[in-house]
């Protein structure tokens, strides 16, 4: 946990403000582009937003959050709620969504998905290698950081404005690309789809804000056996393995409790686990506010 | 059991406000209509709230209602959402909305001294959109009331003040109490170990979505 100081809150778009964070002890703990960091919100509310300042600066971070008109609690107080100069928690830094090395790149943005895209697009021109953005939204009113990435990339990037200009046809992007350069894509899921279907999925790297809608076959019961507390907690098949540790009495922190965020992860010592989220959890980690045991034990590190 | 009923002499409402007085101007004129930005704030930081309603026949409930600050969702100026929380089934209120919709809100703020009060119609709804707003822990209430506003106001500090109620030092009064364990055997005559009960409750109290 690292404590800051709301330097500033503005509007950067239309229902779009930009939240500059100051480090209240020096400076900050160092990211890479494409990682995000959870803000402890006075509603006792935890958010992950992704940073999208400069990696260099190590005084201040900077997120970008979108109103959503059915917001949970999350961007309705950032929004209406949050004062400059207020002291804020946040988490370290951290990243499931890396850039990779790659002799090119092509960034596609949907909206308030320019957010991990942005330094990743600075971070690849400054080591000179060829990289392109696409950029789409509603209208050019609602998209963030429009001036400043026409003011640096000029021609490196394309605005698409969905209102006036249709949707991008990324299949003609697809046949155009280097055969070797990687493709980064974050924005709403029926972009991302079209991601999908449009660019080789040995190249392509995307970052959901939500879950992909998918079916599981039905959740089954087991118990989750906890080394270090030395505790077997039996987990329902109508309960998330993280509620059956928190109800245990097991504190797991968590975010967004839907396998995107990352906050909640667990080291796996024995078992099978069934993944359920959309991160890609490493070998012996797992999600649990979605992801449950293929096998009847799961021995978690907790 | 028959109990002694003690019963103090009632006052029509005139010999109330002979002893009272009546209101000072301020007092009626800072009541509004709708919920400003100032009581959106107050909504928006306030965890806990009690929600007064009544039957047909005037007979009348007070229930409490506690979440994450904010739990209650301002839908516009003149309209208000409270999630309906897993807890005893009852359902008064709903049952005293169907017959009578006025509806008393108090929302309190840990460690504020004045309190906002808001009086309205109320109704249940299952409106999907209404409900994501409240989804926490990963659960979705499959009940709100929404609370359509008449009257909004704050209310001034002197209860909280005299009650002592954030003073961390009257926390010390609940170690005069019974667990609710004791009590609930005592009421009920049950013959049971009160812990059993209070291991039970406790054990319901983790499960709180």
């Amino acid at each position: 946990m690292q404590q800051t100081t709301i330097d500033r809150i503005e509007p950067v778009a239309d229902g779009v403000v930009s939240v500059v964070l100051r480090g209240s002890a020096g400076a900050l703990a160092p990211w890479e582009p494409g990682a995000h960091i959870d803000l402890n919100l006075p509603n006792w509310l935890t958010r992950q937003y992704s940073l999208c300042g400069d990696p260099a600066d190590r005084e201040r971070y900077r997120v970008a959050v979108r109103y959503d008109p059915l917001s949970r609690g999350g961007s309705e107080y950032i929004h209406r709620f949050l004062r400059q100069g207020r002291t804020l928690d946040v988490s370290l830094p951290r990243n499931h969504f890396p850039l990779l090395p790659a002799p090119g790149y092509l960034f596609v943005a949907g909206g308030i998905g320019i957010t991990p895209l942005l330094p990743m697009l600075r971070a690849a021109t400054d080591a000179g290698v060829p990289a392109s953005l696409v950029y789409v939204g509603q209208s050019l009113a609602s998209m963030p950081f429009v001036d400043e990435l026409r003011s640096r990339f000029a021609d490196r990037v394309r605005l698409v404005a969905t209102r006036s200009d249709g949707r991008p046809d990324l299949a003609a992007l697809a046949s155009t690309l280097d055969p070797a350069a990687l493709v980064y894509c974050c924005g709403p899921a029926p972009m991302l789809d079209a991601a999908e279907a449009a660019f080789p999925a040995d190249r392509l790297h995307v970052e959901r804000f939500r879950p992909v809608a998918r079916s599981f076959p039905a959740s089954t019961p087991f118990e989750a056996v906890c080394a270090r507390s030395e505790r077997t907690v039996p987990v329902g098949a109508d309960e998330s393995l993280l509620n059956a540790l928190n109800h245990a009495g097991l504190r797991v922190p968590s975010g967004c409790r839907e396998g995107v965020c990352g906050s909640c992860e667990l080291t796996v010592l024995d078992g099978e686990p069934d993944h359920r989220d959309d991160i890609g959890a490493p070998e012996d980690r797992i999600y649990p506010c979605v992801s449950r045991a293929a096998s009847d034990r799961l021995v978690l590190d907790l | 059991m028959t109990h002694a009923r003690t019963r103090p002499r009632p006052l029509s409402l005139d010999e109330v406000r002979a002893r009272l007085g009546e209101p000072e101007g301020t007092a009626t004129d800072k009541i509004i209509d709708h919920i400003d930005d100032q009581f959106r704030r107050f909504i928006a930081h306030s965890p806990f709230l009690t929600m007064a309603t009544s039957d047909a026949a005037g007979r009348a409930d007070c229930t409490p209602r506690g979440d994450y600050p904010g739990f209650v969702k301002v839908l516009d100026a003149h309209t208000l959402a409270i999630p309906d929380r897993p807890g005893n089934r009852i359902a008064d209120s709903f049952r005293n909305l169907a017959e009578n919709d006025g509806i008393g809100l108090l929302f309190l703020i840990p460690g504020m001294r004045e309190v906002l009060r808001v009086n309205g119609r109320g109704y249940p709804t299952d409106e999907p959109d209404v409900l994501a707003r409240m989804q926490t822990e990963g659960r979705t209430p499959e009940l709100a009331i929404v609370v359509e506003v008449e009257q909004a106001y704050g209310h001034c500090g002197r209860a909280v003040i005299r009650s002592r109620l954030w003073d961390p030092a009257s926390q010390a009064l609940a170690d005069e109490m019974p667990t609710a364990g004791e009590m609930f055997t005592a009421q009920l005559g049950l013959d049971i170990p009160p812990e059993t009960l209070d291991n039970a409750l406790e054990d319901g109290y983790r499960k709180l979505y």
